[in-house]
């Protein structure tokens, strides 16, 4: 297997998430800078060709071309390291992994979203994606609230697994585009406990607390 | 304006050492943390520095330190450091303000302007914050259906609900004109599933306040 390509640029969430979670697993990626702000290089011909919609990060392996995160991360883990710990080798707690992920990609998509539109200079309505966000973040704190009740730290169970680590970083940003932590007080206690995974980077807008 | 009284903020639970939290209190913004010693403090959510919100800082042993440029502060409020100028000795006049701040009841209260005695209450076990986006006296209407209570007492910001699931004690936090938080705990040491009763029943009555429908308990 060859070396797994990533195009990336720093400040973008989806690609923090991808970086964070390749090193959480102990993979190595070969990291290629695209300047999406201020110079909008991922809407480039070359770009383009990889990513229609204009999306980053983009994983390239061989012929292999994967453009949305939940299928980079899934890819990157099954691949390399199907044993590892942050993927549950039993198949409730696999499906739950996986109704999280798909939360983290759609609902908390959102956050995404809004946040490239306070920064980054994206197309949105800022005050709808807000909204829309704050609404996520409330079924998430709801659903830990809950799974602590029973004990459980995470949202899958009671160990971390890749679908916290893709929820983590819309949640850790949310105040890029002006939507505080003071509503959600379990979000706040899972955010620190994620943050102990072996391997967590950290990027800029989000504090290294240790 | 000037507000005068003890507020509930959190419950204690959601506030460990290490992970500072905003609360707004009819508009005033206090940032609530918890040193290592585990004494919690209220003050102004503010650094006199650039202004930037305390509650976005970082809590490291007896200190909380601000994102912008990491001064910190102790307990007592004053800046310790500065780690641009690490050889300065700080002056007394940089300075958050404080607050007072107790413990009653499972919440961590900020006593404003003269506040008087802190909050007195039995023990109690902290169930869930609720945060939702309507009147103070719109939720508070909503409770007693919502927990399906038999009776309900008010003493200052905290009301007192008779219910299947014993005696629950919610504070209550107006957050603005729109907005209130409620601190929902329990008397005794209710098991797991009580506890997921009570917070199914916040969520529902949060859900069902701010969009107009009928707040009564489903069967």
């Amino acid at each position: 297997m060859s070396g797994a390509v990533l195009y990336n640029y720093d400040l973008d969430i989806d690609c923090y998430t991808v970086r964070m979670i390749a090193g959480c697993l102990g993979i190595a990626l070969d990291l290629r800078q695209v300047d999406l702000y201020p110079g909008h290089k991922h809407l480039s011909p070359k770009m383009r060709a990889l990513s229609p919609q204009g999306r980053l990060p983009v994983l390239v392996e061989d012929a292999l071309v994967l453009t949305q995160p939940l299928a980079i991360i899934l890819h990157l883990a099954e691949t390399r390291c199907p044993d590892h710990p942050l993927l549950p080798q039993d198949a409730i707690t696999g499906a739950r992994m996986l109704d999280w992920m798909t939360f983290a990609a759609r609902e908390m998509g959102v956050a995404a979203e809004a946040r490239a539109t306070a920064m980054l200079d994206a197309p949105g309505d800022l005050a709808a994606l807000k909204d829309r966000a704050k609404r996520a973040f409330r079924l998430l704190d709801d659903h830990l609230t809950l799974q602590g009740f029973d004990g459980l730290g995470f949202v899958a169970g009671p160990e971390v697994t890749l679908a916290d680590l893709m929820l983590f970083a819309p949640f850790a940003l949310s105040r890029d585009f002006g939507l505080d932590h003071d509503a959600f007080p379990a979000l706040r206690l899972w955010a620190r406990r994620v943050r102990a995974t072996p391997g967590f980077s950290t990027m800029p807008g989000i504090p290294d607390e240790r | 304006m000037t507000i005068n009284g003890w507020f509930p903020l959190a419950l204690s639970g959601s506030i460990p050492p290490g992970i500072p939290a905003g609360a707004i209190v009819k508009g005033t913004e206090i940032v609530v943390w918890r040193d290592q010693a585990g004494e919690a403090h209220a003050w102004e959510d503010r650094c006199p520095h650039r202004g930037m919100k305390m509650s976005f800082g970082v809590v490291r042993g007896d200190h909380i330190a601000c994102l912008y440029h990491g001064w910190q502060y102790g307990p007592d409020g004053q800046c310790r450091k500065i780690p641009a100028h690490p050889d300065l000795d700080v002056p007394r006049s940089i300075c958050v303000k404080t607050y007072g701040a107790a413990e009653a009841g499972g919440m961590i209260w900020a006593g404003l302007g003269a506040p008087g005695d802190a909050p007195v209450l039995p023990e109690a076990t902290g169930v869930r914050s609720l945060y939702v986006d309507v009147p103070l006296n719109t939720a508070l209407a909503a409770l007693p259906s919502a927990f399906d209570a038999g009776g309900m007492t008010a003493r200052g910001p905290v009301v007192t609900l008779d219910t299947r699931w014993g005696t629950l004690r919610i504070g209550l936090q107006e957050i603005g004109e729109a907005q209130c938080a409620l601190h929902v705990t329990a008397a005794g040491n209710p098991g797991a599933e009580a506890r997921a009763g009570i917070a199914r029943a916040a969520t529902r009555l949060r859900d069902s306040v701010e969009s107009g429908t009928d707040t009564g308990v489903a069967a």
